[in-house]
């Protein structure tokens, strides 16, 4: 086996930063709600993991969606649980942000030099309520429906522009088979990816500029 | 890996929490124990949770029938603020009060730079906290 792992070593060079990371120590003054933030990443994989498996047998048309969802929920083995696995994790893992960012604000670890990694945080958040939004509608069912028709039609608040955003948003003037299939794409391509990119400048600050220890 | 929480580790990474304060921990073991730890407990609540309350789907769309919009409930308070207000003022509660939620959001540690900067930073920290928990609970109310 340690004959694979020095093959394998020699190529990928992983073993001095893996034990780096390994060996590293942890300032003692924290406490277990250090661990909110962790605690949102075990979400957002299971999140990752489950939605991965959800796109098997969902399929984003408007004839179709609706009774995809019923024969996940109903048919396929297990797809309930793997659906209820990822509906909860969104709620936990929003929660679990929240409580999060509120430990971040206490312990004030928001100061000079992470400002930063407070903004890409933030913008994390938002991106993952965007995909919150984007992913309610994908059921496609009466409650979806309306709650994305009232949503989208905020932006068309706005004045002037408002219409033609809210045109670009639904690709139509109200929620319809376009809506549908951008909101998947988002959804499932442009939404994970963009907080991907986010959580990786977090963890890499932290990486590098170590936990905040309490002033 | 030598950090699974067997017995033996589990006795150890409970007297690490009892250690005197001061004395830096190391990520392996100790952290790292305790992170599994918390990550079990927090796959065992969401299990918990799916197995109570499974998923559901609601009835099919039918436009003719008029339904009230719900959303997801992080998207209550949203919702709850757009109702109060009314015809050209609209736009005050859908684009400008989030927009500027999500500026103090963004920026709050650049409210904290000078003296008693801690101050307005947790005002303004404590009103989007508020504004989020309050609207969301009469939306909840309202509901039911």
């Amino acid at each position: 086996m340690s004959k694979f792992f020095d093959w394998l070593d020699k190529q990928f060079k992983i073993r001095s930063p893996h034990k780096r990371f390994f060996q590293r120590t942890i300032p003692p003054n924290i406490n277990y709600t250090y661990c909110f933030g962790g605690i949102a990443f075990t979400y957002f994989l299971l999140l990752a993991m489950s939605g991965l498996l959800l796109t098997i047998y969902y399929i984003p048309t408007e004839k179709e969606a609706y009774n995809s969802v019923l024969l996940i929920t109903n048919e396929v083995p297990l797809g309930w649980v793997i659906r209820g696995i990822h509906k909860w994790s969104a709620s936990l893992y929003i929660t679990f942000i929240i409580f999060h960012a509120i430990r971040v604000f206490l312990s004030r670890a928001y100061k000079p030099p992470r400002e930063l990694n407070w903004m890409v945080g933030s913008l994390a958040f938002i991106a993952s309520m965007a995909s919150g939004f984007t992913g309610y509608l994908l059921p496609w069912d009466q409650k979806a429906y309306w709650a994305t028709e009232v949503g989208t039609s905020m932006i068309s608040t706005i004045p002037i522009a408002g219409k033609y955003i809210a045109y670009l948003v639904r690709g139509d003037s109200h929620v319809s088979a376009n809506t549908l299939l951008r909101f998947y794409a988002l959804h499932v391509l442009y939404l994970p990816l963009i907080t991907i990119f986010l959580l990786w400048g977090h963890f890499h600050m932290i990486k590098r500029l170590g936990i905040a220890s309490k002033y | 890996m030598g950090a699974l929480p067997h017995d033996k580790k589990i006795g150890y990474s409970l007297k690490i929490l009892s250690k005197v304060k001061g004395e830096p921990k190391k990520f392996y073991p100790d952290y790292l124990s305790e992170i599994i730890v918390v990550i079990t407990i927090a796959i065992e609540v969401l299990l918990i949770l799916v197995f109570l309350m499974p998923p559901t789907i609601g009835r099919p769309i039918d436009l003719s029938k008029p339904f009230q919009a719900i959303p997801e409930w992080y998207f209550l308070w949203l919702y709850k603020l757009v109702s109060y207000f009314h015809g050209p003022f609209i736009f005050v509660g859908t684009v400008i009060i989030p927009l500027i939620f999500i500026f103090i959001l963004i920026a709050l540690p650049f409210f904290d730079r000078r003296r008693g900067g801690r101050l307005i930073a947790s005002l303004l920290g404590s009103i989007l906290l508020l504004s989020f928990v309050m609207l969301t609970l009469i939306s909840i109310i309202d509901l039911q």
